[in-house]
């Protein structure tokens, strides 16, 4: 299979009428690690939740294409299809949906039909799976996210992703509300899947995640687009001396997307 | 197949000597086709009755095949019961239900060999005075069905009633008496099989009468399938002991007409009752039903689940109530109704009330929502590549799972129950 590649260019966000991003240039490739950083409310979830398709988040202007085909013009489902993955920042509760059926259920459908991996195959793959991300086998039979603790929730979503293994890969905050064992651990599981075949859109506040999962390219969103772009020094540089300084390098006073022109 | 109206005055009279009962049951028919005759027309808020008609329709038997009623009677190994119209076609007791002395048998027969049973329990809990419809039914329920469990037996098996109709109004008022005596404990259900007929005027009328006495702890499966036809009216009543208790699970689908009530009269203390409704409806249903639950004893607990799946252009009232009478100190009971609509052309209400006389109430409270699948469930179902179709059916089948895996049934009959919702839902 090719190099999976996502380019977003010029990229526009609106939610409830109100602009969030506002004309994003990015390109992750395969074998690429991303780390996008900022502020709080300056449009990064924004960001991973237009790529995915959320109802909500119109896009209202820019292009996107993952492998050269129009990301824009697909569902939600056939962007999963595609190859791209979205560990989520806060999960949906489903009462009443096994997390072993969901999965199965996903994996099926990018198998498409007359493909569907035997149950007990899939059962032995995804009980290794947990096994390694140190998640209990009676995860398997709960219901989807429901009673799950925060850490668990992010768990879940890397448990997901290992079993679905994306071309292109965006993870929100996958690190916060985890204690440094469960950090490790989840670190490792984006480490495992680390080929040409995967890029990874990594969206974290800490530089920690960092030194587990070692960016190709760090970028810094304020305002709703990117403001700069480094090596994996502007992390440290960023951990090291906060946003204001590099405000004050930019000229930027008020960082959120209220304040971007 | 011959249909008429049947006016005359001697109606309960004339059809109980057909069934050939005891003159007790002929002279409690006719009371009650007396109360039938007085009973106003009834008026229901949220359902029209304008047009329908309150008269007694006669069948002849049922000619039809009735294929899956009997292959599923074939397929269980409890006791069970076939009912194809308005003759009981078979009834199987288990050896041990046998040896424990549990009775299974016709109404009618019974009113020769079970006098004392039915002389004190018919009519005890769904007496003829209770509606129009339950008066109707008193005077003309045929396939009626008896089930006795006797003081401290625990039966190991499930216990089922099959009743199908193949034409419309060939089984029209249906009527079972459940009497768990004394520390007896039973599960019991009724499975329905119809099939679609012309809407017309005429009104049904189903009733089970339930009686848990002291101790007793009955769970009940009610699967109703109500397709388009005439007015359906269901009453299914129970009456607690104390310390006993009776768990509902009713699970209905179609497009037909019903008025539907599941009442525990919770009388004795520290007795308790669950309900649990699960109802899709499609086509044109309007479903008005009413889960309640009536606290006289004290120390009384019950709960109220109601789950809703409303497609096209389906309309239901989903009624929770619950009535803690003066006295019924430290009562508790708690209500939870939920309404999707998959499709905006469905409506729906979810009515929750609480009727409280008792100061000294335990517990108390309700929940009720209508309204679409939660978008963000989907959206992330879709997110990893499900269908919008299926991550919709997988939410609902989510939301039913519980109810369908708790309705005290064989597998079989759970099977038989699926594959229906399934054939509804796609
Ligand atoms: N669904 C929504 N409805 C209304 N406003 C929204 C919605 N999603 C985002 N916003 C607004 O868009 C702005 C950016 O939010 P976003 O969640 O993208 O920020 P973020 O960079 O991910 O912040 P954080 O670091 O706190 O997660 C905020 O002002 C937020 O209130
Ligand atoms: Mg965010």
């Amino acid at each position: 299979m090719s190099v999976p590649q996502l380019v977003i260019e010029g990229l526009h966000v609106t939610v409830e009428g109100k602009e969030i991003v506002k004309g994003l240039d990015l390109t992750v490739g395969g074998g690429e690690i991303h780390a996008i950083m900022g502020p709080n409310g300056t449009g990064k979830s924004t960001l991973a939740s237009a790529l995915m398709g959320h109802p909500k988040y119109e896009v209202t202007g820019g292009r996107v294409t993952l492998d050269g085909q129009d990301l824009l013009s697909m569902s939600v489902d056939e962007r999963a299809r595609a190859g791209l993955f979205l560990a989520m920042q806060y999960p949906a509760e489903v009462p009443g949906v096994s997390n072993a059926n969901f999965i199965r259920q996903s994996l099926n459908a990018r198998a498409g039909e007359g493909n569907e991996i035997p149950v007990l195959k899939f059962h032995r793959q995804l009980q290794e799976k947990m096994k390694k991300l140190n998640i209990d086998a009676s995860f398997a039979e709960r219901y989807l996210n429901e009673g799950f603790s925060g850490g668990e929730k992010k768990r879940n979503e890397i448990l997901q992703m290992s079993m679905l293994e994306p071309r292109i890969a965006i993870l929100d905050e996958i690190d916060s509300g985890l204690d440094i064992d469960a950090l490790k651990i989840v670190a490792e599981g984006v480490n495992n899947l680390k080929s040409p075949q995967t890029g990874f859109l990594i969206i974290t506040h800490y530089q920690r995640l960092l030194n587990y999962i070692v960016p190709d390219r760090v970028h810094v969103m304020m305002q709703g687009r990117i403001v700069k772009s480094g090596g994996r020094e502007l992390a440290e540089y960023l951990e090291a001396h906060g946003y204001d300084e590099l405000k004050a390098e930019l000229g930027i006073e008020d960082e959120s997307v209220q304040a971007g022109v | 197949m011959t249909e008429k109206n049947v006016v005359s005055a001697s109606v309960g009279r004339a059809l109980s000597h057909q069934l050939q009962e005891a003159d007790w049951l002929a002279d409690w028919r006719e009371s009650a086709w007396t109360s039938f005759q007085t009973l106003e027309k009834p008026w229901l808020e949220k359902t029209d009755l304008k047009r329908c008609q309150f008269e007694v329709v006669e069948k002849s038997p049922s000619t039809g095949s009735h294929l899956e009623a009997r292959k599923l009677f074939e397929s269980v190994t409890g006791s069970a019961v076939l009912i194809l119209g308005n003759r009981i076609e078979a009834i199987r007791l288990t050896e041990e239900d046998k040896k424990n002395g549990v009775v299974l048998m016709s109404l009618h027969e019974a009113s020769h060999t079970h006098r004392h049973l039915l002389e004190k329990y018919l009519g005890s809990v769904v007496p003829s005075s209770h509606s129009k419809w339950a008066a109707l039914n008193a005077a003309a329920f045929q396939a009626g069905v008896l089930l006795y469990i006797p003081r401290h037996v625990e039966v190991s098996s499930d216990i089922l009633i099959i009743r199908s109709e193949e034409e419309a109004l060939e089984s029209a008022y249906p009527r079972t008496l459940v009497i768990a005596d004394t520390g007896a404990k039973a599960r019991v259900a009724e499975m329905q099989f119809a099939k679609p007929a012309a809407t017309s005027a005429a009104a049904t009328s189903d009733v089970w009468e339930v009686v848990a006495e002291n101790d007793a702890r009955l769970e009940i499966g009610l699967i109703d399938e109500i397709l388009a036809g005439p007015y359906r009216f269901y009453t299914r009543r129970a009456k607690l002991g104390k310390d006993a208790e009776v768990n509902w699970y009713a699970a209905s689908t179609g497009d037909g007409l019903a008025v539907s009530d599941i009442e525990s009269l919770l009388d004795g203390n520290g007795s308790r009752s669950n309900t649990r409704v699960l109802g899709t409806a499609v086509g044109r249903m309007h479903h008005d039903l009413t889960a309640k639950m009536t606290h006289a004893g004290r120390y009384s607990e019950s709960d109220i689940v109601m789950h809703g799946v409303l497609r096209q252009k389906a309309n239901a009232v989903f009624r929770s109530c619950t009535e803690i009478v003066k006295g019924a100190v430290e009562a508790g009971s708690e209500q939870h109704d939920r309404m999707i609509l998959v499709d905006s052309t469905a409506r729906a209400d979810a009515i929750p009330m609480l009727l409280i006389d008792e100061n000294d109430v335990k517990r108390c409270g309700h929940a009720a929502s209508v309204g679409k699948i939660d978008p963000n469930q989907i959206y992330y179902l879709m997110s990893r590549g499900i269908s919008e179709k299926l991550a919709t059916r997988m939410i609902i089948w989510g939301y039913f799972e519980e109810t369908i895996l708790s309705l005290p049934v064989e597998e079989a009959v759970r099977e038989a129950f699926v594959a229906r919702l399934e054939k509804e839902l796609d």
